[in-house]
């Protein structure tokens, strides 16, 4: 019996590992549509990275294969084809990239440089880390500023109790940081958010948003690139 | 179980291959000897390479060690496939191509030549942006904005139009498939050839300092 399950294993590590060629395809785990969907389960290699002590230094040199299209300074794009992650909480990067690795977020273009084929847990750890320590930049792409006091009285009402006053979030409750992120790039999360798009969407914000028409998601989003948290923001030039 | 931890380490350490950068140690000059002897007829003593005019000949002036002696070592076990290659590692030790590897990484890479100029903006783009709209990382995240590489990234700048392009081509048919991590063949997948071949006019161009 024991050696039965000792060659499962050495199977199912086996499997594990990709040797064909070409880019790798994003695996796909049960997410929100599913019925038995449970949101940030303590489960599975999230569970495992968050564990392993993170460094920064090391984080730097693995950060490597991201910086392509993050940039070296974290500020991804500002036209929000690629996210901001400077200053995000570590915990939540952690989950995020558990989740594409998975499939519970769907992301065909990350996958291939952030499958466990080309960056290990504690690599993981470390970039988180070293995102985590990065200054915010100021220069986050921004909305057109037409309906900013709109903006602001549904992130008071709606938004504020989970992610902070000041776009802050949480980072013992995997809630992200949204100061100085891209409105283009929270605008279309938020929308395939409310449309269940988003394989690894929190329940709880789906019913805050599922009833927001599009002119709302803006004013709001466009509300929340303005946030500023300055512990973690580059200073001012 | 004991044996079970020691296995997902070993899976483990595979994949940190570029946190672990350490270059190989070795004496350059007896590597010299060799490259007088073996490699000059394509690859030049100097490592310049001859005239740019087969493809397959790559020039490895001021490319890093690590990357050398990964390449050398593929070639031997047939990792990296290529009968040439094969042929001429066939019967160098480990030390020789340590010493290789060493000696020329030593050497100074002189510039390329640009075939098609009208290229090279698109292929600058390219290396430095990389494509978002096809998820195409910039090659700068990896490779350096100098096209002068880190570790086992290798120096790119001045490289042979016509053998960056062909790596690019197999990388994306996955007839060149040691790229660890998988991280050229996901790149390349993404790219047109057309897209290759700009990239490869500006690298040809990069000017060295």
């Amino acid at each position: 019996m024991k050696k039965l399950s000792f060659l499962a294993l050495a199977l199912t590590l086996a499997l594990a590992i990709p040797v064909l060629a070409g880019a790798p395809q994003q695996p796909k785990a049960p997410g929100i549509e599913s019925k038995d969907y449970v949101w940030n389960e303590p489960a599975g290699e999230k569970a495992e990275i968050l564990k392993l002590k993170g460094d920064a230094e090391r984080g730097r040199n693995a950060y490597r294969v991201c910086q392509g299209c993050h940039k070296p300074n974290g500020a991804g794009l500002s036209d929000g084809t690629y996210p901001q992650l400077a200053g995000q909480h570590a915990t939540v990067l952690i989950k995020q990239m558990a989740d594409v690795r998975d499939g519970r977020r769907e992301n065909p273009k990350m996958f291939p440089f952030a499958g466990k084929h080309i960056i290990d847990m504690q690599e993981i750890a470390d970039v988180a880390i070293y995102l985590q320590n990065m200054k915010i930049p100021h220069d986050n792409g921004k909305g057109p500023g037409t309906s900013l006091d709109r903006g602001k009285a549904l992130y008071k009402n709606d938004c504020q109790v989970c992610h902070g006053e000041n776009g802050e979030g949480n980072e013992k409750k995997f809630y992200p940081v949204l100061a100085g992120q891209h409105y283009k790039y929270m605008l279309r999360q938020i929308m395939n958010i409310r449309d269940g798009k988003r394989g690894n969407a929190n329940p709880k914000m789906v019913k805050v948003v599922q009833n927001y028409a599009d002119p709302d998601m803006e004013a709001v989003v466009d509300y929340m690139s303005r946030l500023s948290m300055p512990e973690r923001s580059a200073a001012k030039r | 179980m004991k044996k079970f931890v020691i296995l997902a380490a070993m899976v483990g350490l595979t994949a940190s291959w570029w946190v672990m950068a350490a270059p190989p140690k070795g004496d350059p000059e007896k590597g010299k000897q060799i490259a007088s002897q073996v490699c000059l007829a394509c690859h030049g003593v100097d490592g310049n390479g001859t005239e740019p005019t087969n493809p397959e000949f790559p020039k490895l002036a001021g490319k890093q060690p690590e990357y050398l002696l990964k390449q050398l070592k593929d070639f031997r076990s047939g990792k990296r496939k290529n009968e040439i290659m094969a042929g001429m590692v066939a019967n160098l030790t480990p030390d020789d191509m340590a010493n290789l590897a060493l000696y020329y990484a030593g050497q100074k890479a002189k510039p390329g030549v640009v075939k098609n100029p009208a290229l090279v903006a698109q292929g600058k783009k390219i290396y430095m942006d990389g494509n978002p709209d096809a998820g195409v990382p910039a090659c700068a995240g990896c490779h350096e904005v100098d096209a002068l590489g880190y570790g086992f990234f290798p120096h790119l700048a001045g490289q042979h139009t016509e053998y960056t392009l062909l790596q690019l081509k197999r990388f994306n048919t996955g007839e060149r498939d040691n790229d660890k991590g998988l991280a050229m063949q996901s790149v390349t997948a993404k790219m047109t050839e057309q897209e290759m071949r700009a990239v490869a006019e500006y690298l040809a161009g990069v000017q060295l300092k």
